[in-house]
């Protein structure tokens, strides 16, 4: 146990975790009630409207890396180091027009993995799919690790009960009440998360002025408000290009362009990335005030609940505990979902069973999600690695799929060479930089040298793709 | 060269101030579209 622990007590952890999880499965539940069919419960009837469709953008892309993780980069990287992290707001940002796009060339698609076989073939489909499961499911292991570690930091559950807590909410009820859950929960937790993250914020400079925690940083770490600080600027476009990535490849938000109403993805988009763009520096300038504060940081991916539960007493550990609760879980059930559906579509529908019945198929998906909940769970157990070491392992990964399906979506002369070449290349030499020079670069190099690749392939092309394969029914 | 107090003030108000405004924004768009039957 942690010396936070004593600032919440056990039980008001407890107490708290099982007010939130019966409020999630209940709404679940409640929500899941008109799934009849794989369209209704994967894609929630295509209909959507902008308020959700906005929250749901910003809350699922509002993680546990998000509220733990900002802080981190603030602290180890400064003032640069927040505003790189909120350079992923241009993921969500950029991908509004692409939402449009494939809404009107696939309307009748399910996953992005429908994408990449209708336009690019069974090869780049298969990459992709190594590429974005292994994207994915290291996702949901940071957030259920994070979830695990913050339970044990905060209220003292041992960290395998406190994971395992949260991960078996989030799955029921994502199996219960699929998209059309996780998207109407995204809107309460997107809610509270804001409004926590600016209630805590301004509690905070109740304790400490701005101007002191400049003063103590230009005192004793004047690394943190150099305007040249190389690594932080390298971080700057990598996160960038990350949050592109991730956001351009997943399934996550391919549903939820399928999912949105007709002529609500673009908008839903922006607002969502608009929403999503403070929050970084909202949460990430905490860990700044640890300095001046005199608040000690032995781990740095705990700065932001270490500073806030200590200045802010157990007031700040209630709230804390309820931000990165919800932002867990309106990740994780979106990630859930949004996987559980790439596999029932692009696996079992595709490949084993092209025949199946939608209801079978909802079936199926329920399944899988179930599946993955006990598969991250194992993974969580041995708790490997960092929160920030294995996500930004995937970087290059997404980096390098971002030209694949740009030019794939706009571009009738983007061939099949090109996107396999540009995945293989673009990751493999992203990885490599990863462990030469750093995580900082990865995914800036995975993206550059994929899209040289396939640009170039295309340039030198006279393919002129049919965009009416897309169409698919 | 370093950054300023002052710029730091600006952006932790003015994320602080950006997000209480998104929150309002969100909740004004979801009553908008229940009125119109437009929420799902």
């Amino acid at each position: 146990m942690t010396e936070t622990s004593v600032l919440l007590e056990p039980s008001t952890g407890y107490l708290l975790l099982a007010l939130f999880s019966a409020l999630w499965i209940g709404l679940g539940f409640y929500w899941g009630r008109r799934n009849k069919s794989f369209e209704d419960h994967a894609l929630a009837g295509r209909n959507i409207g902008l308020a959700l469709g906005s929250a749901t953008a910003a809350a699922t892309w509002i993680t546990s890396n998000t509220t733990m993780l900002a802080p981190q980069f603030a602290l180890e990287l400064g003032i640069w180091g927040m505003l790189a992290y909120s350079m992923a707001a241009f993921g969500l940002i950029l991908f509004a027009p692409l939402a449009k796009r494939i809404r009107q060339l696939m309307p009748h698609g399910y996953t992005s993995g429908d994408f990449f076989r209708l336009r690019y073939g069974r090869l780049a489909w298969g990459i992709f799919l190594v590429f974005t499961l292994f994207y994915s499911l290291t996702w949901l292991v940071t957030m259920a690790m994070a979830g695990g570690i913050l339970l044990e930091a905060l209220a003292g559950i041992d960290y395998v009960w406190g994971m395992t807590v949260v991960l078996a909410v989030c799955v029921i009820y994502t199996m219960r009440g699929g998209l059309a859950a996780v998207i109407g929960t995204d809107f309460i937790q997107s809610l509270i998360i804001i409004v926590g993250i600016v209630v805590v914020g301004f509690a905070v400079l109740q304790n400490v002025t701005v101007s002191e925690i400049h003063a103590n940083l230009t005192a004793n770490k004047p690394a943190l408000v150099d305007v040249l600080f190389p690594a932080a600027i390298m971080a700057l476009f990598n996160n960038l290009l990350f949050g592109l990535g991730e956001v351009f490849h997943n399934n996550v938000w391919w549903s939820r362009a399928f999912a949105f109403r007709e002529g609500v993805g673009s908008k839903a988009f922006l607002i969502g990335g608009l929403v999503w763009f403070p929050i970084p520096v909202a949460a990430g300038f905490i860990a700044l005030a640890s300095g001046a504060l005199g608040v000690a940081v032995p781990s740095p991916d705990m700065v932001g609940p270490l500073v806030i539960a200590n200045v802010l007493g157990e007031f700040g550990a209630i709230a804390i505990f309820i931000i990165v609760f919800c932002s867990l879980a309106s990740s994780i059930d979106s990630l859930l979902a949004a996987t559980s559906d790439l596999i029932t579509e692009d696996i079992y529908r595709r490949l084993i069973s092209p025949a199946a019945t939608p209801e079978r198929l909802k079936s199926v998906a329920q399944i899988v999600t179930l599946v993955l909940g006990f598969g991250t769970w194992a993974v969580c157990v041995p708790r490997i690695g960092t929160l920030a070491s294995v996500l930004f392992f995937a970087g290059p990964l997404v980096g390098a799929m971002i030209w694949p399906i740009v030019t794939g979506l706009y571009w009738r002369r983007a061939t099949t060479t090109g996107a396999v070449g540009g995945m293989l290349l673009g990751g493999g030499i992203g990885l490599v930089s990863y462990f030469e020079i750093g995580w900082f670069v990865a995914s800036t190099i995975g993206t550059a040298v994929s899209m040289a690749w396939v640009l170039a392939c295309a340039a030198l092309s006279r393919t002129q793709f049919d965009w009416n394969l897309l169409k698919e029914a | 060269m370093t950054f300023s107090a002052t710029f730091l003030e600006t952006i932790v108000y003015g994320a602080l101030i950006w997000c209480g405004i998104s929150a309002l924004g969100l909740g004004a768009l979801l009553v908008r579209d229940i009125a119109r039957g437009e929420s799902w």
